[in-house]
């Protein structure tokens, strides 16, 4: 440790020394250039013609246009960082399958309730079609707030396992689907009271084009 | 430890701090058996302390007013312990800076008329970069020094010499050597995102160690303070990654499909505990530091999560809902002998064993909110420490003095921390939207 101290005193001290050196050689470039380039403005002032001067209209015409390209892609990029945040913010665009994309649970319990029969069976039924043959499962298993955080993460991916079997009952193929639990981490309602919480004892049913 | 491929972070505080026995008056007195303070006892009194300014020696000029920094942090510190009744200064019969430094020297009647039974004074001098500072602790009733040390480093380094006296000052008084040197990790969380950190014990420092953008979760220290082992998204699912605690390098430890969640690691650091679901089911396992091996421990169809060591590394407590509802279960280390450990109320959870080995806190529902609890390994003597708003993820100081949990009163997540017995309440951290996990570090020895 104590060498290691050394070295790395001595190559500060070596580094900062070149550094003070190089910045001296710098400064002193750029005051020679700028004398220059003052001598030669001073010598062109004198020759300027009337071309010179509708050139260089031209080309502050041209400096000013590429100023407002600038200004309108960094608007543009400013935008898109902008929308791609609210993204992150709330992933959900119109899913293929709104409206049959949750079910729900009671409260440390993880056993498919009757009235989530109806939507596991629209879930089934969807990625059993023909036309959706392209599309895999992801099932979200979610929590409310309350309890442990590791706890939860468990009852959320058996929330996620309990649904998976029901809809491999139904005859979705295994490989198409895939469970992550998140626990009590990505509540859909950010409220702290039972109408919050019956909302956020989730599976979230996400459906994903497979790629080719 | 090299089994990991982690490196070990060699940009370390470099720290030269000449620490030396302080011979001032002949001999300081060995540290006699005796206790000042009796932290165990139930009727336990705060002890009163003064605490000078400090004496500036030599001729340079005091920098950053160190002559009160040192004595104010030093209150601070032993304020902190809640073991400790600071005389305020304002009391004080002698002038500030001019005491005398000595035994023979101190008017010892002017500090018991105002009730302080220890008396901290000190003086400290630069020379060019160089800071150098003496630390003394009188026993005001018996008029002699106990306690004295002398550090000398760069003025940087002042805030170790006043956490590492304070260490002397307590294990002077008590035979403990408190918790100067330690740090808290827990996940914080900004909107959807969670990430690890540390602070240190008293709220200053604090670290950012991930930064995945996404949900990191579940710290581990490792038994040497070097690494913390953790569960992240990063990639889609949970795994476990582990880094050194200074944050930097990382490395994905497991990737099972389905949880790969982080648990503590053992005393002697050869093995950590994690729970994995990549059977459809929640199981603990043992992964085997040094050669990379797993083994299951539990086989249960129901739940089987949140496991802890003993602090002797014999037995593991974790929580099961075999039963049909979240309880404490303890097993041998390899599995064996599985008890139920909690039988009150239906949903106890997140165990962690006390580094004394008598106790183990964990989290209660109590009237549909949650509440810090502690009992006896044997299932005995069950103590309810919190009552105000939501508390969680409770977790043990290295000597078993301290826990710190997450407190969420009014929607508002803090990180406490309170004695033992529920006493002396503190905030260590607020001000994130929510406080996941907490993780106290083993001592750290000021690197």
């Amino acid at each position: 440790m104590r060498k290691s101290s050394l070295l790395l005193l001595m190559l500060t001290i070596v580094l900062s020394f070149a550094l003070v050196f190089a910045g001296c050689a710098k400064k002193a470039a750029v005051k020679e250039t700028a004398e220059e380039k003052q001598a030669v403005a001073e010598k062109k002032a004198a020759a300027e013609t009337e071309e010179e001067k509708a050139a260089k209209e031209k080309a502050m015409k041209e400096a000013e246009l590429r100023e407002q390209e600038r200004q309108k892609a960094e608007r543009e990029k400013a935008e898109k960082e902008k929308a791609e945040a609210a993204a992150a913010a709330a992933p959900a665009a119109v899913s293929p399958i709104a409206g049959f994309e949750y079910i729900y649970f009671d409260f440390d319990k993880y056993n498919i309730k009757p009235e989530a029969r109806e939507t596991l069976k629209k879930v089934a039924d969807w990625l059993n079609a023909k036309e959706n043959s392209d599309y895999n499962l992801v099932i979200e298993g979610n929590c409310d707030e309350r309890g442990t955080v590791e706890y939860n993460l468990a009852l959320g991916e058996r929330r996620a396992q309990s649904a998976m079997k029901y809809l491999a009952n139904l005859g979705v193929a295994k490989d198409r689907m895939s469970t992550i639990s998140y626990g009590k981490e990505r509540p859909v309602d950010p409220g702290h009271n039972e109408e919050a919480w019956a909302k956020n004892r989730n599976d979230h049913f996400v459906v994903v084009k497979r790629k080719e | 430890m090299h089994g990991w491929g982690v490196q070990v972070n060699r940009f370390k505080f470099f720290l030269f701090l000449a620490v030396m026995a302080f011979f001032l008056e002949g001999a300081v007195a060995p540290v006699s058996s005796k206790v000042y303070i009796d932290i165990d006892s139930p009727s336990m009194q705060k002890f009163p302390i003064a605490i000078t300014d400090f004496v500036k020696q030599g001729g340079a000029a005091d920098r950053e007013n160190t002559s009160m920094w040192f004595a104010d942090q030093l209150a601070r510190a032993l304020k902190i312990t809640g073991y400790f009744n600071i005389i305020e200064k304002s009391a004080f019969l002698e002038k500030p800076g001019q005491g005398a430094l000595t035994s023979a020297s101190i008017r010892f009647a002017d500090w018991s008329v105002i009730g302080a039974e220890s008396l901290v004074k000190g003086s400290f001098q630069y020379s060019g970069r160089e800071l150098s500072a003496d630390f003394l602790l009188f026993d005001v009733i018996q008029g002699k020094l106990i306690a004295g040390k002398k550090y000398t480093g760069q003025i940087q380094d002042r805030k170790n010499m006043v956490l590492k006296f304070a260490g002397e000052i307590l294990y002077t008084l008590t035979g403990e050597r408190g918790v100067f040197d330690t740090k808290i990790a827990f996940a914080g969380k900004k909107g959807r995102i969670s990430d690890i950190f540390t602070i240190d014990y008293d709220g200053s420092n604090l670290l950012r160690v991930t930064n995945h953008k996404n949900l990191s979760i579940l710290p581990n220290w490792s038994p040497d303070g070097k690494y913390i082992t953790f569960t992240s998204y990063k990639n889609a699912n949970p795994d476990l990654y582990i880094v050194n605690s200074g944050g930097g390098r990382e490395k994905k430890l497991s990737e099972f499909k389905g949880l790969n969640l982080s648990g503590p690691w053992s005393p002697d650091g050869r093995s950590l505990l994690l729970t994995l679901s990549k059977d459809g089911n929640e199981e603990i396992y043992i992964l085997n530091t040094q050669d990379g091996s797993m083994k299951r421990l539990t086989y249960d169809p129901a739940i089987d999560v949140s496991p802890a060591w003993s602090p002797d590394g014999g037995r593991i407590a974790f929580v099961s809902d075999r039963a049909g509802t979240p309880q404490i279960y303890i097993m041998d280390a390899d599995g064996a002998n599985v008890r139920r450990l909690t039988f009150e109320g239906n949903y106890n959870t997140s165990p962690r064993w006390s580094p004394r080995g008598d106790r183990i806190v964990f989290e209660s529902m109590k009237n549909g909110n949650f509440q810090i609890c502690t009992i006896d390994t044997n299932g005995g003597n069950l103590v309810q420490l919190t009552s105000r708003g939501r508390n969680e993820s409770p977790s043990w100081s290295p000597d078993g003095r301290y826990i710190a949990f997450v407190s969420t009163v009014s929607g508002r997540a803090k990180i406490m921390i309170m004695n033992s017995n529920g006493s002396n309440m503190r905030v260590l951290h607020e001000g994130m939207d929510n406080y996941l996990n907490t993780c106290w570090s083993p001592h750290l020895n000021f690197d």
